[in-house]
């Protein structure tokens, strides 16, 4: 196990976090927000009758765990390959647990921020247990997100080759939960997605029924296990650069 | 006798079949400055990959203080500077903020950012986006970064390739300090001037194998096996005269009728051993 000097993750934490806030990232989760609100005046305004805040917050929820999760952190790498700053940060003494967790914190923090702000700006209400639950389930779920998004990072040469290659999971981990109401296989996929698991428990607030579901709760801890496996995987055989 | 920083042991590389790097034998001494002079393809990143740990040697051992580069861990990063053509920048921060991110990772004092800049000739760009820095103030910047930290051992990856003169010579001027402060530095180059006027020992790389080591001197001297003189005549015409009786008469009678206006002693040139040695040009 490699030991983690705080010095060299604080540093890698500030530097990727303004990295975020670069216009390359940060249109990600200002598109999440965005959505959210956009859906909201729009639909606000047909549905009056029926409560449709948990449909917006879902869909601002889906793109922030997917486009800065995924995204960011696959692009992010891919960046830093591209620019050859990698190589010379492993070539100075940071280790690679170091780097991993000094490119996620920051990531997962303003998502889980995100996932606040989407709650505020669609005006979907919950008690004090549900908004516990609800930050449990996403931080877990844009934490899969964000190790999914490293993997990718390992394979990417560039940003643009990041962009190519996460695109089509992304539009999987988004558009299997939105339409999993279409049929039952579906939906049967849907329910095993960590994306799925927030659409599915956003449902279970509005609808006032148990919060989490075993099987859910089950699911995302797989999930979020298989990716860090895969990640360790796949770090042992390549290191950062599969190239 | 100083101490060794940097030893390699019949090192060989290959690449599937392709034999990069052939029983490469060299030792560099703290306050040196080692040479790996060879044309592209000789071998001499690989070395320089294999010495800073990012590749692994097919035979033989490295060591870069004391530690087998085999085993290398991120801890021997602490000790050492590495300056290559994969050595980046962060294009949207400011070079005092590229410098201060690898202070921190380096526990370096910041103070010493503002030296070093001064040193090098950056201070006035402190401010700038590394974006905006021309290509010799790039080099500069990463050279900067690679020293930040007081290393034992520079390593120095053609550190002055497609910079104009004057860059160059200040990198140069920067290099020699450095050895005169007791820094062990690895030059790879295929700038021959380069390597005579820097380095104290020089190994003339091709095709993997080391044809030639030694101090630049002793190496072109190995070869000067004729001596020769270009004498540049009054009359503007030039002729190269080689050392005999006859010649040196010719030669005397020339100065005593005041028609010679310079003469050179022609040694050959570490360029022209290696073409010698190996039937190839440097460049």
């Amino acid at each position: 196990m490699k030991r983690i000097h705080f010095n060299k993750l604080l540093a890698i934490i500030e530097v990727k976090g303004k990295a975020l806030f670069s216009k390359n990232f940060i249109i990600m989760p200002i598109f999440s927000l965005g959505i959210t609100y956009i859906m909201k005046l729009a639909y606000g305004a047909i549905s009056k009758d029926v409560d449709m805040t948990g449909y917006f917050l879902s869909l601002g929820i889906l793109m922030n765990v997917c486009m800065t999760g995924v995204y960011c952190v696959a692009a992010c790498l891919a960046e830093e390959k591209e620019k050859n700053t990698l190589r010379t940060l492993m070539t100075s003494s940071v280790n690679g647990l170091e780097f991993f967790l000094g490119s996620l914190i920051p990531v997962i923090l303003l998502m889980m921020v995100i996932n606040v702000l989407c709650v505020l700006i669609s005006g979907f209400s919950m008690n004090g247990i549900e908004w516990l639950c609800y930050m449990m389930i996403t931080t877990i779920s844009s934490t899969i997100g964000a190790i999914i998004g490293m993997i990718f990072g390992i394979f990417a040469k560039n940003q643009m080759s990041a962009g190519t290659m996460t695109t089509p999971l992304l539009m999987l981990l988004m558009l299997i939960p939105m339409f999993s109401h279409i049929n039952q296989v579906i939906e049967t996929i849907s329910n095993y997605l960590f994306t799925g698991v927030i659409m599915n428990f956003i449902e279970h607030v509005t609808m006032k029924v148990s919060l989490i579901n075993p099987l859910e709760l089950t699911v995302l801890l797989i999930e979020l296990v298989l990716s860090v496996l895969a990640f360790l995987v796949l770090y042992k055989k390549n290191g950062f650069e599969a190239d | 006798m100083s101490e060794e920083c940097i030893s390699l042991q019949h090192i060989s590389k290959k690449f599937n079949e392709n034999i990069v790097l052939k029983d490469v034998d060299a030792i560099l001494h703290q306050g040196e400055i080692l040479g790996f002079l060879g044309p592209s393809g000789a071998g001499k990143t690989t070395t320089i990959k294999i010495l800073t740990g990012q590749l692994k040697p097919t035979d033989g051992e490295a060591f870069v203080l004391g530690m087998n580069c085999q085993n290398i861990d991120e801890t021997i990063y602490e000790q050492i500077g590495i300056v290559t053509d994969a050595s980046g920048v962060y294009e949207r921060m400011s070079v005092y903020d590229n410098l201060k991110y690898f202070a921190k990772i380096l526990s370096v004092p910041l103070e010493n950012i503002d030296i070093l800049l001064k040193r090098v000739g950056l201070y006035e760009h402190k401010n700038k986006l590394a974006s905006q820095l021309s290509k010799g103030q790039t080099q500069r910047l990463i050279l900067t970064r690679a020293i930040l930290h007081t290393p034992k051992v520079l390593f120095l990856d053609e550190p002055t390739s497609g910079l104009d003169p004057t860059t160059a010579l200040e990198i140069h001027k920067l290099l020699k300090e450095l050895r005169a402060e007791g820094m062990a530095i690895f030059l790879t180059t295929h700038n021959m001037e380069e390597a005579t006027k820097l380095c104290d020992h020089v190994a003339l790389l091709n095709e993997g194998v080391i044809v030639e080591y030694g101090t630049p001197q002793d190496i072109c001297l190995r070869y000067n096996k004729e001596k020769k003189y270009r004498i540049l005549k009054s009359d503007k015409e030039e002729i190269v005269l080689i050392h005999t009786e006859e010649n040196i008469k010719k030669l005397n009678q020339w100065l005593i009728d005041d028609e010679v206006i310079s003469i050179h002693s022609c040694e050959p040139t570490l360029e022209s051993v290696f073409l010698e040695v190996t039937g190839r040009e440097l460049q």
